[in-house]
């Protein structure tokens, strides 16, 4: 896996033309702002059909308000390719970052979620004549998504807080939480 | 304004924030922050998507339920963000952006208020302007207050 992350940073590090653009003065600030626009489309119309299924404006029908749904992919998919950007020119700060597993363990657990949500229990709780109240299971996948999704926000906020350090190659085990094989006097 | 700045930034409560490495400072107060403005802008987004058209079931005026959503977004952040300036009081008050991104969070704000009051009763002719409206201050409220990050002239006083 240390090997598999060492691989994954040279790689990335290769595709020169979006760092190139990313450290333009204007890059790195544009792809921010991007990403908090984008993950406030995403809480706001995920989050919020989360809190619907939850009860919360219960005369709202729940399939009417799963039509702002599109835009919560829209913010999400802004931030795959701000985020990729990201990952693309400063490599090492996120492969060997552990706020950064955690992140990506979150988006991915999410995604499960909402698949599992979209194969059991939406063509109910979305279909005519649904009660207003969501079925147990619906509200359990929800509460889940909420947390989930504040989760991949703590962790992405966290991920300047756990920038990795340099240190010698035995060292990682399993997954590298520091830059392998960079011999800095750190200590 | 320096000896106020040097003056805040040494309270006890501006080097905590600053200095202390536990996770429940500076860590915990941006993640508040982000969190915080998910939802006043989020809930804001939706509302002004719903005006300009977007998921046309939805019951408009069923949506002034999820005020209290903006309202604990706006409440976290207004906490946070005081939080945040108490521990760089030179960093935000010196560059004018800061002023832009309050005043891009006033505007958003009153716009939600006095649209929220009626939402149900728009007119066509006014929908549309209003969803821009509330679009562009907590978009560019976003966007202002990322480029705080990068803005800065000076970070401290002292």
């Amino acid at each position: 896996m240390v090997n598999f992350q060492m691989w994954l940073v040279t790689v990335f590090a290769s595709v020169k033309p979006i760092g190139r653009l990313m450290h333009t003065a204007w890059g790195w600030p544009v792809a921010e702002s991007l990403h908090f626009i984008g993950l406030s489309l995403l809480i706001g119309t995920v989050g919020l059909f989360d809190l619907r299924l939850l009860g919360l404006g219960r005369r709202i029908p729940i399939a009417a308000l799963h039509r702002l749904i599109p835009w919560g992919l829209a913010g999400f998919g802004i931030n795959a390719v701000s985020g990729i950007a990201f990952l693309l020119t400063e490599p090492d700060q996120y492969v060997y970052n552990p706020s950064f597993h955690l992140k990506v363990l979150f988006i991915a657990a999410a995604g499960s979620n909402a698949l599992t949500f979209y194969l059991t229990t939406y063509r109910k709780v979305a279909a005519d004549g649904a009660p207003a109240d969501a079925p147990p299971a619906a509200k359990a996948m929800a509460a889940a998504s909420l947390s989930l999704w504040v989760g991949v926000i703590i962790a992405g906020r966290l991920l300047t807080f756990y920038r990795p350090f340099p240190c010698q190659p035995p060292e990682p085990g399993f997954l590298a939480t520091c830059i392998p094989g960079f011999h800095a006097n750190w200590k | 304004m320096d000896p106020v700045f040097r003056w805040i930034e040494s309270s006890a409560l501006s080097v905590w924030t600053r200095e202390s490495t536990s996770l429940l400072a500076y860590p915990a107060i941006l993640s508040a922050h982000a969190i915080g403005m998910a939802l006043a802008a989020g809930v804001n987004a939706a509302i002004a998507l719903r005006l300009l058209g977007a998921a046309p079931g939805i019951p408009e005026a069923e949506m002034r339920r999820y005020a209290g959503v903006v309202w604990i977004g706006f409440a976290v952040n207004a906490v946070s963000g005081m939080l945040l300036l108490i521990a760089y009081p030179t960093k935000a008050m010196t560059n004018p952006i800061f002023y832009v991104k309050l005043s891009l969070v006033a505007v958003g704000l009153a716009v939600f208020v006095a649209v929220n009051k009626r939402l149900g009763q728009w007119t066509s002719a006014a929908r549309p302007w209003i969803g821009i409206a509330l679009l562009v201050s907590w978009g560019g409220a976003i966007v202002a207050g990322r480029l705080l990050a990068y803005t800065y002239r000076r970070l401290m006083a002292g």
